[in-house]
């Protein structure tokens, strides 16, 4: 008698112990993954606008709409650096309040902190596809709203001397996890057709699974240096 | 399992309760300080480029 009921008790707190368990996993991944985002995140914003606040002199803003685009992919750009922040994006669309930094590369230990930008990519503002991805869940939601995008919708970034406003040109577009094309230079099915200054944003889908991948495309449709104020599709 | 981490805790009992809490708090720290961060990117939601794997 006294076996079965030490069996029964190990086993019944075993199950408790699983349980409890699991419910402090689900914690952590829907709420404290958050909380370290938002504060990791927060950090990286601040370190972006301290550097640009101790930048001595700002470099010229490019002109896309002097030239033909194809003409300036600057070859003496440097790379950024791996894990460090490049910009601050803006989506008036995804809230009022919403801003993320853009890190270098699409690591998970980048992506904890913010948006990652692919480095075989172009840079911001450049010919070519400045492509980002992002968390549609856990560490801050920050693409939760994805599906809501539109055309017409701004993506606005700034790098610290320049204010870059993409226009989004279709609404989110599904495909499969291999579709490496979306963020080639011209992406395949985006409907540009030629080089050009691109914005591509991707994040999985569904929203809890990893089985396809939601995709916007944008095009470059103005810049104005920081020191012009902030772009006006920040405030409509 | 519980009851024989009890009778092997010192003290009496409101020493015991009092080890208990701090037991249980230890747990949890270490859970979401290590197993977690290493189990979550076993789950899908990292998985948000495209990458041709």
């Amino acid at each position: 008698m006294g076996g079965v009921r030490l069996v029964v008790r190990t086993f019944s707190e075993l199950c408790l112990t699983v349980g409890t368990l699991i419910v402090l996993f689900v914690v952590y991944v829907l709420y404290w993954t958050g909380v370290q985002a938002e504060s990791a995140s927060a950090g990286q914003i601040d370190t972006l606008q301290r550097e640009w606040a101790a930048a001595p002199v700002a470099p010229p803003p490019p002109r896309p709409s002097s030239g033909p685009p194809a003409s300036s992919p600057a070859p003496k750009a440097p790379a950024y650096t791996p894990g460090k922040g490049i910009a601050v994006m803006y989506v008036p669309r995804l809230g009022k309040d919403w801003k993320w930094p853009v890190l270098e590369g699409t690591g998970p230990g980048v992506l904890k902190k913010g948006l990652g930008h692919y480095a075989a990519t172009a840079r911001l503002g450049a010919t070519g596809n400045f492509s980002v991805a992002g968390h549609r869940r856990t560490y801050g939601d920050p693409f939760k709203d994805f599906p809501r995008l539109r055309a017409g919708d701004a993506v606005v970034l700034t790098d610290g001397t320049t204010w870059f406003t993409y226009r989004i040109d279709r609404g989110p577009y599904r495909t499969v996890p291999t579709d490496v094309g979306v963020v080639a230079p011209v992406p395949k099915k985006s409907g540009f057709d030629g080089p050009g200054r691109y914005l591509t944003l991707t994040t999985c889908e569904p929203e809890w699974g990893s089985s396809h991948r939601l995709i916007v495309w944008a095009h470059l449709d103005g810049t104005q240096p920081v020191t012009d104020g902030r772009p006006q599709a920040l405030d409509s | 399992m519980y009851g024989w981490i009890w009778r092997h805790l010192p003290g009496n009992a409101w020493v015991r309760a009092l080890i208990s809490i701090v037991l249980v708090l230890a747990v949890v720290y270490a859970l979401f300080q290590y197993v977690f961060p290493w189990a979550e990117p076993l789950l899908p939601f990292n998985d948000v480029t495209v990458d041709g794997q």
